[in-house]
């Protein structure tokens, strides 16, 4: 029987790739898309990892809803990149500089 | 097929929804309705959006009773505190409206703008009337997405899709930081609903101890990123400076009350186990809100910017209010919202009323000389940027005064007296526009819109601005009476 510690080791490092993968990237911004949807979905495994062991269905709910709406969150972002990109014609991080202060 | 029942009993109460779900019929009506017209009636949707706001707001007092109210199954709330805090989220929302009749004339398809403002009242409306974290999480979202594609709206314009791209990247890591921290919350509890997993601490001693600090504290650092608190406020200035300004002004207010709100009801119902250790982390943050807000603000040029910075120190302030963790630090908390909506909605009048052919009108040098030009907009800005500042005998003083007072009391003498210190030199950059306004050159043309509307949300910020100063009793015991549903 796998330990409900390892799986939240598993989600802990999911959510940290996600973070990292946030601020470190300097390439482009689909990576950070990638990014977002991974932070989601590690703390998905938190959630069905926890509503296993806890014996509770709750959990697993909450997971349909965090995924829907990490689909409409997606769209929305990548609606506002084909925007951005029509205006300056790249996607690159290093890019995303007009507003400075 | 023939005798399918329902598997579970039909909610009952389902009349306290009834606010809902005018706006989110009224916002496919009239996303509908925009497809449909000729270009010259588009502008009928802004009419109908407020219209759905005025209904939205007489059915909220209807049907809210002395008693709180739940439904569907306990996952939504209706009670005093709700319906106040929607009435200052729809009010909000018809100034949104109201400053944005001109300025978003020239867009396409602007029924799609208004129905999106309905979908974010939605979402903010939802928020406040959580009393679990699922319908929290699903009104957080619904209020951000709809801000993002709010903010990136001017589709032709770079700095607006930029603005959207930025508030985006950060919101949505906000948002995973919450649901990280909810997980953690319900990984140690077993419950979503916040009064459950308030027993569940108060019942569990020391027990999971770390795990809970962890969720806490992501689920305020979640709720720090939407309501911009330093640390958490980088998005901030980029998002103010780059969105449409009718959508600056409407999201300095809307999210920040929903926000404020349903922290209020998530420290209140579900972690009073954790007073001491929130207290901390809170303490920190509006420390560092009220310094990067009111040092960084004297360095901008653009106004929408200052502003910007101006919000994050104001949120410092309202942060005094959770950390007194009283009846009294939370009616704070509502004066201060309330004061503080009308406040800014007349800034943003008056800066939207610069805009010219040509002219955004956003750079402190655009104010210069604008008392010789039109002193009654003179007089009105004066006024604001003294309220905002805090000056007595305006509004902005009571919402100043009410936090610090309700902070000191809880024993946190040092952070009031910090808190009267940075509101000192904060006041440095608001004077400073008024300075521009009276004492400089005329150095480009004025040349004001003369929409009623506009003239009447200035006129109306101001006169409530000094009323409330001169006279603050009504509001005050308003807001004390609106805590009947928290605490």
């Amino acid at each position: 029987m796998v330990p409900l510690s390892a799986y939240l080791v598993v989600a802990a490092c999911l959510f940290s790739l996600g973070v990292i993968g946030l601020f470190l990237n300097r390439k482009n911004v689909i990576t950070i898309l990638m990014c977002i949807e991974l932070m989601l979905l590690a703390v998905n495994i938190n959630f069905v990892a926890f509503s296993h062991f806890l014996n509770d269905l709750a959990g697993q709910i909450f997971v349909f809803f965090v995924l829907t709406v990490a689909a409409s969150e997606v769209a929305v972002g990548l609606a506002i990149l084909v925007a951005f990109y029509r205006q300056r014609r790249s996607i690159d991080i290093e890019d995303i500089n007009t507003l400075q202060g | 097929m023939a005798n399918v029942t329902f598997p579970f009993p039909f909610p009952a109460n389902m009349e306290i929804l009834l606010p809902e779900i005018i706006i989110a019929v009224m916002a496919m009506v009239i996303l509908l309705f925009d497809l449909f017209v000729s270009k010259e009636k588009k502008q009928i949707s802004a009419w109908l959006a407020i219209a759905t706001c005025i209904a939205a707001a007489i059915t909220t007092v209807n049907v809210t009773g002395s008693e709180s109210m739940m439904t569907f199954y306990g996952f939504f709330v209706q009670d005093y505190f709700a319906a106040f805090t929607k009435l200052l989220m729809l009010a909000a929302t018809v100034f949104g409206i109201i400053l944005s009749l001109d300025y978003m004339k020239e867009e396409t398809n602007i029924g799609e703008y208004y129905a999106l403002m309905l979908f974010a009242l939605l979402g903010m409306m939802l928020m406040v009337s959580a009393t679990n974290f699922i319908t929290m999480y699903l009104g957080v979202e619904l209020m951000a997405l709809s801000v993002y594609v709010l903010v990136g709206y001017q589709r032709d314009v770079l700095r607006s899709s930029e603005a959207a791209l930025k508030y985006f990247i950060l919101g949505s890591l906000s948002s995973g930081m919450l649901l990280y921290g909810i997980s953690f919350l319900y990984g140690t509890t077993g419950n979503f609903d916040f009064n459950l997993i308030g027993e569940a601490l108060a019942n569990s001693g020391d027990s999971a101890r770390t795990a809970t600090l962890v969720g806490m504290l992501f689920v305020l650092a979640g709720m720090a990123f939407k309501v911009s608190v330093a640390p958490f406020h980088m998005w901030t200035p980029d998002a103010y400076e780059g969105a449409p300004t009718p959508v600056t002004a409407f999201m300095s207010v809307g999210p920040k009350v929903a926000g404020f709100a349903i922290l209020m009801r998530i420290l209140v119902d579900a972690m009073p186990a954790l007073e001491h250790d929130y207290v901390t982390v809170l303490l920190w943050m509006a420390v560092l809100s009220l310094a990067v807000g009111n040092i960084a603000a004297i360095a901008q040029r653009n106004i929408k910017r200052m502003m910007a910075y101006s919000t994050i120190g104001h949120v410092g302030f309202v942060l005094l209010g959770l950390i007194a963790a009283s009846p009294e630090g939370y009616a704070a908390i509502l004066i201060y919202m309330t004061i503080y909506l009308f406040m800014t909605m007349g800034t943003f009048a008056i800066i939207i009323l610069m805009r010219r052919d040509g002219i955004q009108g956003e750079l402190l040098d655009d104010f210069a000389g604008m008392s010789k030009v039109r002193p009654g907009y003179a007089l009105a800005m004066g006024l604001m940027m003294f309220s905002l500042a805090g000056i007595p005998f305006l509004g902005g003083f009571w919402a100043k005064f009410a936090v610090i007072a309700a902070v000191i009391d809880a024993g946190h003498l040092y952070l009031g007296l910090a808190a009267i210190m940075f509101s000192a030199i904060g006041a440095f950059y608001y004077i400073r526009v008024v300075k521009y306004i009276y004492f400089d050159e005329e150095r480009v043309a004025f040349n004001f819109s003369d929409n009623v509307l506009m003239k009447a949300t200035v006129a109306l910020t101001s006169i409530i601005i000094v009323v409330i100063g001169v006279y603050p009793d009504p509001v005050m015991d308003v807001c004390r009476m609106a805590l009947a549903g928290l605490v």
